[in-house]
């Protein structure tokens, strides 16, 4: 629950939308048990505009974690709704990455719109209210949020979305409970590709086998969306909604991405650029710095603690921890969990 | 007739002198010991009886009283059989008068009238020492625990029938303990450990400037290995500390036989299921705990999550204040308590986390495995260093190149010798008991390593506590490097290997923890 002196002014913006308001989505008529009204905090999505649905596992692995944010970050910056779950993981962090863009995304609880699960989210809670986003739930205001509540609240985020992207999943998981809804309401499904050896990626890569859509990039689900990207702007309007990053920090690759895919395949990370492009996006006073190059280099997405960055790079521990702590602070390493160490 | 033999009782750590004064009077035969006495100590009237008969004493039919005074002072053990034997003798006659007179008793008897060891001999002649006695008469296993106390005679006796010798002036004499073995001398070595050079690194560290320490990694991994060996690099006991610690473990009788006096840090792994009071001390009439046996050396904690959440608050305040105050009904102690804390812990149930190909736990099991240490524990841990699992490469590589004992103990001495330089006179030893006030004294740093401390306190929202944490491991790397002032590498070390408030939490909520830079973090 929200703290008490917060809670009166919070419920009275609660509004109930039941299926004779002309709020309630049109779409939901479509579909089979959809709940007789909707709880809302803030705004309800815009039934005009194009919406996706990106859910995935709560306990995700770095790479989960900034796939999930790049493409809430890329969608919401080209005009789409973003809606999901506010659970741990990737739902957070797709929420956060729309957030970043400036557009604010939508979440549908397991709980009431009131209580804020898991409550390590309430920042993200708060922007969306605040920021022009909204809180929807089926279930009464104060409803706690039961381990029942959450599998039949998915069926609310599929019939919203137009496309359901799942970001990382187990071979068992809440995700692909989301999937199945979103294949029986006829929706479209995208999943992000991983490892074999991954098992968080092994449910997304069993929908692709299954034949959902590979979702390497953005553009391919905005294409699917059927929103042409205008190769001039895309790059500029992506690269001033990264804030906080450097400077050349752009998205090379991308502008061709849609013109002549196949030459493009082999750029691994459009969002981030490739290796190389990164390296050379290192700021000046580092680019000159052997040290910083080779720390860099060595660095994956996969988090290392010292002990193996120490191995890889053979650099005295004082000097790497020197680097290591220069390239967190200017974001180019990410330390989670604490004493771990990965690219962003 | 009456006469009084001086012996001593343990109170705490230290020796209260006592007087055991023996009557012999006419009456109804009859042997009775007051004075506050535990029932061992009542006891001793059956073996001196049975002792004297059996080596062919005989006791008159008397009325026999024994008094132990002061009377308001608990009275424990067996170390009062022998001075009650000698006060009988004396005051029967089998002894002259006022030849033990300038001397301290201690000792057990066996019925056959041999004499046993007993615990507590070292600060009993510390004590008999500054009463002024001039001999103190142990038995014959302690001599050399006890000889170690320059400025008093220690006579050791094996039987009766040597003390009744030595009161008429004959000396009993008894063949040389084996010389002291060599305290540099350990069984293990920080070289058995292949690879591992952030975890050397970070003992290294925390041995320099006496910095509690967390490990965390997987089972196997050799957190326990490097705990045990921290106590090979830290500097051997001073006199002073030697003392300290021995009078320690003579009390509670673990003064391993023939050394005087002990010269290694001690090392002590209790298991994760040891009750508060067995941790602490305590008892009814209170004891030293595993914090006490621990005081000058390694305390190292195994499995910590595993503890009982009671026990583990418990240390919290010799952590802080470097001796722990026991009061009970039957009395109140205070036990030092200074040692360096070694905690080892799995990062989740099942020890593999943030592996997640192997770790299946759930994020919850995780978060609620870590959350089982509290804040204002770990807030106490200076160092926290990640244990990875072993490769096999570097299990079986024959690397000569691997860092010994020997040569992190001279770096660790280098360390030491600075610190104890530059706090002289101000009470502090090392560096990790800066307070705040002082850290601002003794900590300059260059610019660049201003800037670092201040970036990190913005990024990587540092409490003023963990800000001191990183400024205190700083210092002492500082001080492995032979520099006077702090730089940024010092500093880029010492936040990499601080101790966060989760120890290895995964971020899965944006700005939830750990560095927020590379996402801008949540705003709000």
């Amino acid at each position: 629950m929200i703290s008490d002196y917060r809670q009166d002014e919070i419920l009275q913006q609660i509004r109930y939308i039941n299926q004779d308001d002309p709020e309630y989505p049109e779409r939901f008529q479509n579909y089979q048990r959809m709940p007789m009204g909707l709880y809302v905090l803030g705004r309800m999505p815009d039934p005009d505009k194009k919406t996706v649905a990106i859910v995935g596992a709560r306990y995700c692995s770095p790479y989960g974690r900034a796939e999930a944010s790049r493409f809430g970050e890329a969608l919401a910056a080209k005009g789409v709704q973003i809606i999901s779950g506010m659970a741990y993981g990737i739902d957070s962090w797709a929420l956060h990455g729309a957030l970043q863009a400036g557009k604010a995304p939508f979440a549908v609880l397991g709980s009431g719109v009131d209580v804020c699960y898991p409550k390590e989210s309430y920042t993200i809670y708060r922007r969306m209210i605040r920021e022009g986003g909204g809180i929807l739930s089926e279930f009464e205001p104060g409803s706690e949020p039961a381990a029942w509540h959450f599998p039949i609240r998915n069926r609310i985020i599929s019939a919203f979305a137009d496309i359901v992207l799942v970001v990382e999943a187990k071979l068992r998981s809440g995700s692909l409970i989301t999937a199945d809804y979103a294949l029986s309401q006829g929706k479209t499904i995208f999943a992000v590709p991983g490892r074999n050896m991954d098992a968080l990626s092994q449910g997304c890569n069993r929908l692709i086998s299954q034949g959902a859509g590979i979702a390497w990039s953005p553009e391919v689900i905005l294409e699917e969306l059927g929103m042409v990207i205008e190769p001039e702007k895309q790059s500029d309007e992506l690269h001033k909604n990264r804030k906080g990053k450097l400077p050349g920090d752009g998205v090379p690759g991308q502008q061709t991405a849609i013109k002549n895919r196949e030459e493009n395949v082999s750029a691994p990370r459009s969002g981030n650029g490739t290796w190389k492009e990164r390296t050379r996006n290192l700021p000046q006073k580092y680019a000159h710095a052997e040290d910083f190059q080779k720390v860099f280099g060595k660095l994956t997405y996969d988090p290392q603690n010292l002990d193996a960055l120490q191995q890889r790079t053979g650099m005295d521990l004082t000097q790497l921890t020197r680097v290591l702590v220069q390239l967190t602070f200017s974001g180019f390493v990410l330390e989670s969990p604490p004493g771990y160490y990965s690219r962003t | 007739m009456f006469c009084s033999i001086l012996s001593s009782a343990i109170s705490g750590v230290e020796a209260v002198p006592v007087e055991v004064e023996a009557d012999v009077s006419d009456g109804m035969p009859y042997f009775t010991i007051v004075g506050y006495v535990s029932p061992q100590v009542k006891e001793a009237q059956e073996r001196v009886r049975t002792a004297f008969r059996n080596i062919g004493i005989l006791m008159a039919p008397k009325r026999i009283t024994i008094n132990l005074a002061p009377g308001d002072l608990r009275k424990d053990g067996t170390r009062f059989d022998l001075p009650i034997a000698a006060a009988v003798l004396e005051a029967m006659g089998y002894i002259g008068k006022d030849s033990l007179r300038s001397a301290m008793i201690l000792g057990e008897l066996h019925l056959d009238g041999t004499i046993e060891k007993v615990a507590g001999v070292l600060p009993s002649v510390i004590a008999a020492k500054e009463r002024g006695c001039s001999i103190c008469i142990v038995p014959a296993d302690n001599a050399a625990e006890g000889g170690a106390v320059e400025g008093i005679r220690v006579i050791g006796v094996k039987s009766i029938a040597e003390l009744i010798a030595f009161s008429k002036g004959r000396e009993p004499v008894h063949a040389q303990d084996p010389a002291e073995p060599d305290m540099e001398d350990y069984l293990v070595d920080f070289s058995d450990i292949h690879g591992q050079t952030a975890v050397k690194r970070a003992a290294l560290i925390a041995a320099s400037g006496f910095h509690n320490l967390f490990l965390s990694g997987p089972p196997g991994s050799g957190k326990s290995m490097t705990a045990e060996r921290i106590p090979t690099i830290l500097p051997p006991l001073n006199e002073e500390e030697s003392l300290e610690v021995s009078k320690i473990y003579s009390v509670v009788g673990l003064m391993p036989k023939g050394i005087p006096l002990i010269r290694r840090r001690p090392f002590r792994a209790p298991h994760h299921s040891i009750t508060p009071t067995a941790l602490c001390g305590g008892g009814f009439y209170p004891h030293p705990g595993e914090v006490t046996l621990a005081h000058r050396g390694v305390l190292f904690l195994d499995e910590i999550p595993e503890m009982s959440p009671a026990t583990l608050e418990m240390l919290r305040q010799p952590l802080e204040s470097h001796e722990i105050t026991i009061s009970r009904l039957g009395g109140t102690c205070v036990y030092p308590a200074s040692f360096l804390l070694v905690a080892a812990a799995n990062p989740c149930p099942c020890g593999y986390f943030p592996d997640t190909n192997r770790c299946y736990c759930t994020h919850r099991e995780v978060t609620d495995y870590q959350r089982k240490l509290s804040k204002a524990f770990m807030d106490r841990i200076d160092l926290k260093c990640d244990v990875p699992a072993v490769s096999y490469e570097s299990l079986t590589e024959r690397d000569s190149h691997e860092i010994s004992s020997t040569v992190m103990r001279k770096k660790v001495r280098k360390a030491i010798a600075l610190q104890r330089e530059r706090y002289k006179g101000t009470g502090i030893s090392f560096n990790s008991a800066l307070t705040a006030a002082s850290i601002e004294k003794y900590c300059t740093m260059t610019e660049d390593a201003a800037w670092t401390v201040r970036l990190a306190f913005d990024k990587l929202g540092l409490s003023a506590r963990g800000y001191h944490h990183v400024v205190k491991v700083a210092r002492t790397i500082a001080d492995l490097d032979g520099q006077d002032q702090i730089n940024d590498a010092h500093i880029s070390e010492a936040i990499c290997l601080r101790c966060s408030e989760n120890f290895s939490a995964p971020m899965q909520i944006p700005g939830s923890n750990s560095i927020r830079a590379g996402y801008g973090g949540a705003r709000t």
